[in-house]
This record gives structure tokens, C-alpha cells and sequence, in this order.
């Protein structure tokens, strides 16, 4: 070995000697000169480790899928049947009609290929995130250097179509070649991937609970407001795929919004516990105030918690270095925000 | 004609035996589980802190059936081998948590059984019960013995003697050997004393600054009930290997005597604990090779090597489940991880691979599932930083035992040290070329050598009320997982 003169000796210290401070990891002192100081580093494998609520798993045989797409397929047959008759009755009418008939029929078909074919995509997309998440919390837990690399790899090909992250993916690819253990891996790609997002979505998340909060408290009938908000949930949870890289179309909406209501009951009450208390009583002050008020507060805490459901559904990565939003933070956003209006 | 009839006598006691434990497993799942290793490997604490981690419950997040809750409970029974002792493990236990001093090296066999019982996947409540055999390491040995005759394994047991730094410690030996002749009447004087300095420089060679691990035969060194039997009175001679000893001659009687070590100690031994397995683990102490310096290093894959050449490796199917049971999962674990910063894990997994390269590759062939995992099974150390001048060394903090020394200075047992080992290469491959490749504690002074692994003492643990506390671990849950993972889902 040529390289030994490079290598580093071995070497111990006493920690009882007069010679070596032992120092925690967040202290900064300055050291006088020859002083050898020890920090101790957290131990990572006595960290907590996160239990992800489990997602549905699927059992059986998929008797709604097959119901959906038979219906699906008789309502085309009959679509087409009826499109057919459609032209053949144009044509015994008059040649030309006939033809702007078939141009039309061809010009929809064309279109609804082209749905189908995006759709079909989101959906693929959707489910390529979802099991990347499996995949990283797998990696999380089991430390797994060499599928790290690849759900790295991965990652970075979602990424790419988000010019945000154009520097996040230049670090990111520079560590692609250094020793790194598989969840430090991962813990990383989120770290520099995940935070520019993070922020974003959490900012998407409190302005539509305050929208929804406002219009609540203003609009004239209960019926507005109820759409208002469910529109309101359907465009946050659009934004937020959109955000972390996935493009789901009207089937992919369905199924996200299905995840979510899921995560929502499964985790619903874990989140209850922790600021129900603040909620309801930030909710019956607000209520005491006005009554409009105070529904148009919970409705925007809704909201919001089923902004986190989502974030929680559609981020790739599991929250691992980095700390989950938390309703209370933004139930704040949302109450400071009606303070400085009134 | 004799061998060939006696190996197919041997066959069919396997497959008998094999055909008996099946009948019994079909009712009551078992999984023999082979620790595997040599002497100071650590598979007396790799044992305990299985049993402890799943009775007492640990912290196992890679384990999944324990981690999601599936395993109700684990608790140990009788075992089913009446003859054998019983696995002391409140004892190495108690060792461990109050005396803070590993356990003494094993000097016989025993055997413990773990029953545990947990709920699969789609509800069903099941059971599966564990067997653990643990066993001195130096008895593992023996088992290349088997293939060999007394001739080869005299020259082999020469040429390895021959070589350094084994020819300093075997001079004695070798001038009395010289005063030997094969051909000569037998003379039991002679044998007694070629047997007791034969022994003895094998036991010069296990010491810490050689840390040699290729020192058969096994019995010589932790003898248990057969001491001073003539089946453990012989020693190597200088004799041709393809040659017949005469009648009567001393050459005659030590073969006689190395067959009959065969007979009583290692075929029963093999029978009784070795053929019938169904998972192993192989723990394999690559760091006291790194202490000690190339020769070590050697002689660790050399012994790993013959020891992995006996055991029956493959996918099972059900014929081989029915007559000759297969190991169909190999886990290679480089124990003692807790002496390197975390950030050297993979390099001591890259070391260890590159030792056993020609068994996994072997294993791979016939189907078998392998990994190769650094693992600590009681973790005694904490991690650090060590700023030293402009340097930050990667270094670990605990308390070496009694009497490691390092820098020139020795240790009382209760100072708490910050040890920097050494940097592990990235490359495996340098490591094992020829005699130069690193500087050890074999040929230099403690100074100047590339690496230096302290030994230390198991953790200072806090009971928590009236249970003992949890065992700190790396990566046991991952060894857990590979071995039993699948026969619990």
C-alpha cells in the first residue's frame, strides 16, 4: 500500500486526562492550543424510529375495479354503436354531412386517446411516488446501501421536471459517489430535495385554509360555502401532487383524494390528540366573538389538516430529517392572520 | 473399500435422522439455527442477546415481525436433546448487565430452545420454535478433518507450522520432531510429549499479538471430557502423504489415533449439531486479524474457508428437506462493529465479503440466499468526534477492559477512553496482498502498527424498575430478519 503514509494512525485518549475537553455536539468554545477535544455524537440507531401509519392494503379480488371497467367498456360500446348510427344517418342524408361526421367522431376519438393516455400516465406517476415512499421508508428502517442509490436516482428523474430544484439536484448528484449508509442517503435527498418543497407546500396549505376561512365567514349561504370548500380541498390536493412531481389527471384526483380521506381517518386521530384541545378552544373564542367567525375558523382547520393528509400522500420521500408540518403551526398562521384583519 | 462403506453408514444415519426431525417439524415448525464461528468470535453474546432481545423485548425497528407487533410473545423450554447441557443464559446474562465482563469462553457444548409465538400476516396464530447450539469455537476446526487422512493433514499442519511468525512459537516442537522417526517402533513416551508440545504451540499461537484461527485439531486445545484419552495423544509426523505405514511402526499408531479422534469427537459432533441446519450465521472476529497483521488475516479466510467446505449448502427442496437437510440462508457477520465508527461499517462488510469470497460464490451458485452484515450483538461503545490538531478522527468512546494497553499505556478497567482504530481501506483487496500488506501487533511494536482494536467492556445499563434493561445492538434486527424473517410471514 502506497497510500500509507496518507493513512491515519491509530490513536487514544484518556478522557480523565487534563489534556482533552469533552464537549456536547452543540456547544462552540474556543479551545487553547494542543487541546484535544472529544464530542460525542448522538447515537443514531437509539433514535426513535418513525412507525408509519400503514395504507390500505388491497385484499381479495378487485370486484370495484372490474365493475368499473366493465361499465366503462358497455358505455363505450354503446357510445360507439350510437356514434355509428349517428353517421350512417348523416350519410343517407347528404354525403357532406356525412364526412364533417366522420371528421368529428375521428377528431374525439383522437382526444379521448389522448386522455385516456394521460391519465393513464398520472396514474402510472402516482403510484411510481407511492412506492417510492415505501421504498425509502424501507430503506429507512433497514439501511440498505444499494437500493438507496437507486431510489436516489429515481428521485432526481422526478425532480428534474422542478426547475426550483435545479442546485438541490447538482448537491445531491455530487454525494452520489461518497460512503454513505443507505438511510443517511436518504435522509440527505430529503434534506436537499425535499425543504424548498416543503416550505412551498405548507405556505399552499395556509392560504387555501384561509381563503376557505374567509369566504365561511362572509358568504351568504351555507351551500356556497360547502362547495367553496370542497373545491377548495380538490385544487390544494391538485397543487400539492403537482408540487412533489406527480400529474395526476380526473382518475388520478380520484384515487389521491381516496388516499387522503384514508390517511385522514387513519391518522385523524393521532392528530387529535395533539392540538384538539387548542383547536376547540381557539374555535369557541372565535365562536364567542361571532358564530360566523368561529365556523369559518374550524372550517379552514379543516382544511388544513386535510392539506397535511395530502402533503403526507403525495410527498415521495417519508418525513424523516426533516420535522412533519404540524396543524398548531398552522392553525396559528390562520389565527394571527384573522387578528391582523380585525 | 472400509472408507467408502463407513461414509455410506454415516449417509444413512443422516438421512434417518433427517427423516425423523421431519416428521416432528411438519407438526411444530423448528428452525435450527447455526452460530457458526471460531473461538472469540462472540457467539456466547451473540446468543444471549438474541434471547434477550426476544424475550425481554429490544428494540428491533429492521425486524419486521417483531417492529409491526406480530410476535406475541418468546419464551424459552426444555430443549429436545436430553444429553446436552443447557445454554446458561441467566448467567452469561448476569455477566453482561451486573459483572459488565463478557462471558467466559465456552468450553463445552449446549443448546437452548426459543419458542416464539406470533400471529402471520392474514391472522393466523402460529408457532415456531428456535434451536441454538453454542459450542467452542475451536471444535469448528475439526470439522475440515473429516475429508482428510493423517498423512495430509501432517503435511498441512508442517508446511503452516514452517511458515512465520508460527515457526518462532513451534521451534520447540520441531526439535523434537526431528529426533522422530515415522518409521521406528511406536513409543508412547515419545507421542505424550510430541502430543504436549504440539499443544502448546498451538496455543501460543491463539495469543493476542498472532490471533491465529487455522489451529487444528480443535479438541487439543479445549479438550472438555476426553482429555488425556489416546484419541487426543498424536501429533503431525514428517511423513510422505502418499505413503503406507508399516506395522507396528509409530506412523502407524498416530494414524490409528487420528481416526479414532475422528470416530469419537468430530463425526458425532457434526451429526448431532451440524448436519441437520437449517439457517446460519457465521461470525467471524476480523478485527482481532486487523490487530494482529496479514498472517492472521490469512489464516481467518483460510479456516473460514475449510469450515464453510462441510456444511451442506443450497435451496431446499422437499426431497432434501426429507433426507438431507440444506442450509438455504448464509449470513455472513463480521462481529464486533461497536469497535469502528459506524462510517467504517461497510468497509469491514467489504472485508469480510473479500475473506469469504470463494463460500459465497459457492453459495450463490446452489441458491442459497446470502448477506454479509457488520454487526455488533452488545453494543459497548458510543461514537465521537475527536479533534486533534487540525485532524477530526471518526473515533468511538468506551471503557477498555483490564489490562489492553495502547500508546504504552494500560488500562485499569474503569477509564473511559476515545479510541481511534485506524482507517479501514476502501478496497478490501490490498488488505490481503502477501505478508507486507498492513503492520500488526504479530511482527512490530504496538507503535508502529496500522491498526489498533481495543477491547472493551459491555455497557454500563440502568435497570428500568425490576426488569433488566435492553441490550444496545447494531444491526442485530437486520441479522434477525434475513435469518428468520421469512419463516415468520
Amino acid at each position: 500500500m502506497n497510500d500509507r503514509s496518507q493513512q491515519r494512525r491509530p490513536a487514544t485518549f484518556r478522557l480523565d486526562d487534563p489534556g482533552v475537553v469533552v464537549t456536547e455536539a452543540d456547544e462552540t468554545g474556543r479551545l487553547s492550543r494542543g487541546t484535544i477535544q472529544i464530542t460525542p455524537e448522538p447515537d443514531p440507531m437509539a433514535l426513535p424510529v418513525p412507525i408509519e401509519a400503514a395504507r390500505p392494503v388491497r385484499r381479495g379480488f378487485p370486484w370495484g375495479t372490474l365493475f368499473w371497467s366493465g361499465l366503462a367498456g358497455l358505455t363505450l360500446l354503446g357510445t360507439g354503436l350510437s356514434v355509428v348510427h349517428l353517421i350512417e344517418d348523416l350519410f343517407a342524408r347528404s354525403e357532406t354531412l356525412g364526412f364533417v361526421g366522420v371528421a368529428f367522431a375521428f377528431v374525439t376519438a383522437l382526444a379521448l386517446a389522448v386522455v385516456i393516455g394521460r391519465e393513464a400516465f398520472g396514474l402510472a406517476r402516482l403510484t411510481t411516488i407511492e412506492k417510492l415512499h415505501q421504498r425509502a421508508a424501507a430503506v429507512l428502517a433497514n439501511d440498505d446501501r444499494k437500493e438507496s442509490r437507486v431510489i436516489v436516482q429515481d428521485l432526481l428523474k422526478i425532480a428534474h421536471q422542478n426547475p426550483q430544484l435545479a442546485r438541490a439536484r447538482a448537491t445531491l448528484e455530487s454525494h452520489a459517489g461518497e460512503i454513505i449508509d443507505g438511510a443517511d442517503m436518504i435522509r440527505l435527498a430529503e434534506r436537499e430535495l425535499m425543504s424548498p418543497l416543503d416550505a412551498e407546500a405548507r405556505r399552499l396549505v395556509s392560504s387555501a385554509a384561509q381563503k376557505v376561512s374567509i369566504v365561511t365567514a362572509v358568504s351568504p349561504r351555507a351551500a356556497i360555502d360547502v362547495l367553496f370548500v370542497f373545491v377548495a380541498a380538490l385544487r390544494l390536493i391538485r397543487q400539492l401532487a403537482y408540487l412533489y412531481g406527480g400529474r395526476p389527471g380526473a382518475l388520478g384526483m380520484i384515487r389521491l383524494l381516496r388516499h387522503v380521506i384514508a390517511h385522514l381517518a387513519i391518522t385523524g386521530g393521532m392528530a387529535a390528540s395533539d392540538s384538539l384541545v387548542q383547536q376547540m378552544l381557539g374555535h369557541g373564542i372565535a365562536a364567542k366573538l361571532s358564530q360566523r367567525l368561529g365556523e369559518g375558523v374550524l372550517n379552514g382547520l379543516l382544511t388544513a389538516r386535510l392539506g397535511l393528509a395530502a402533503i403526507d400522500v403525495t410527498r415521495p420521500l417519508p418525513f424523516a430529517a426533516l420535522p412533519p408540518p404540524k396543524l398548531s403551526d398552522l392553525a396559528t398562521d390562520l389565527l394571527r392572520k384573522k387578528d391582523d384583519e380585525e | 473399500m472400509a472408507f467408502s462403506f463407513q461414509d455410506m453408514v454415516e449417509e444413512a444415519r443422516l438421512s434417518a435422522r433427517a427423516l425423523i426431525d421431519y416428521g416432528e417439524h411438519f407438526f411444530n415448525p423448528t428452525v435450527r439455527l447455526g452460530v457458526t464461528g471460531l473461538s472469540r468470535a462472540g457467539k456466547t453474546v451473540f446468543i444471549t442477546a438474541l434471547i434477550h432481545g426476544l424475550t425481554r423485548g429490544g428494540r428491533f425497528p429492521v425486524f419486521e415481525a417483531y417492529a409491526s407487533g406480530r410476535i406475541a410473545r418468546a419464551h424459552l423450554a426444555p430443549q429436545p436433546d436430553d444429553a446436552v447441557p443447557r445454554f446458561a443464559y441467566e448467567s452469561h446474562l448476569r455477566a453482561l448487565v451486573e459483572e459488565r465482563r463478557w462471558p467466559n469462553s465456552t468450553v463445552d457444548i449446549s443448546e437452548l430452545r426459543l419458542v416464539i409465538d406470533y400471529q402471520r400476516p392474514n391472522g393466523a396464530d402460529r408457532t415456531l420454535t428456535l434451536d441454538i447450539v453454542d459450542y467452542p469455537g475451536e471444535w469448528l476446526l475439526d470439522l475440515p478433518l473429516l475429508q482428510k487422512s493423517y498423512e495430509q493433514w501432517s503435511a498441512e499442519s508442517l508446511a503452516l507450522s514452517r511458515e512465520a511468525p508460527r515457526a518462532h512459537l513451534a521451534t520447540e516442537w520441531h526439535t523434537h520432531l526431528a529426533t522422530l522417526k515415522p518409521e521406528a517402533r511406536e513409543d508412547e513416551q515419545a507421542t505424550l510429549k510430541a502430543a504436549k508440545l504440539f499443544t502448546d504451540y498451538l496455543r501460543a499461537c491463539r495469543d493476542e499479538r498472532f490471533a491465529m484461527s487455522l489451529l487444528p485439531p480443535g479438541r487439543f486445545l479445549m479438550p472438555g471430557n476426553l482429555a488425556d484419552t489416546p484419541a487426543l495423544t498424536f501429533a503431525p509426523l514428517d511423513v510422505p502423504a502418499g505413503g503406507q505405514a508399516p506395522e507396528g511402526s509409530l506412523w502407524a499408531m498416530m494414524v490409528r489415533r487420528f481416526e479414532a479422534y475422528k470416530d469419537v469427537v468430530v463425526r458425532p459432533f457434526f451429526r448431532d449439531h451440524f448436519a441437520r441446519l437449517d439457517r446460519q450465521i457465521v461470525l467471524a472476529d476480523a478485527l482481532a486479524a486487523f490487530n494482529s497483521g496479514p498472517e492472521a488475516l490469512h489464516d481467518l479466510e483460510a479456516a473460514l474457508a475449510g469450515i464453510l467446505d462441510c456444511f451442506n449448502i443450497g435451496r431446499s427442496t422437499l426431497l432434501s428437506s426429507l433426507f438431507r437437510p440444506r442450509i438455504d440462508r448464509i449470513l455472513f457477520a463480521a462481529t464486533k462493529a461497536d469497535h469502528l465508527h459506524h462510517f467504517s461499517h461497510d468497509r469491514l462488510e467489504a472485508v469480510l465479503r473479500r475473506a469469504v469470497s470463494g463460500a459465497v460464490v459457492r453459495a450463490e451458485d446452489t441458491g442459497a440466499a446470502i448477506d454479509v452484515v457488520a454487526l455488533a450483538a452488545v453494543r459497548a461503545t458510543r461514537e465521537a468526534q475527536v479533534a486533534h490538531g487540525r485532524d477530526k478522527l471518526p473515533s468511538i468512546l468506551g471503557t477498555p477492559v483490564a489490562g489492553e494497553s495502547a500508546g504504552g499505556e494500560f488500562f485499569d478497567g474503569n477509564t473511559e477512553v476515545a479510541t481511534f482504530p485506524g482507517d479501514l481501506p476502501v478496497d478490501p483487496e490490498p488488505l490481503f496482498n502477501g505478508a507486507d500488506a498492513f503492520r500488526g501487533l504479530a511482527r512490530e511494536a504496538a507503535e508502529k502498527s496500522d491498526f489498533r482494536f481495543l477491547r472493551f467492556r459491555p455497557p454500563k445499563l440502568a435497570r428500568e424498575g425490576n426488569d433488566e434493561p435492553v441490550l444496545p445492538h447494531i444491526r442485530l434486527d437486520r441479522a434477525l430478519q434475513f435469518l428468520i424473517g421469512d419463516r415468520l410471514s
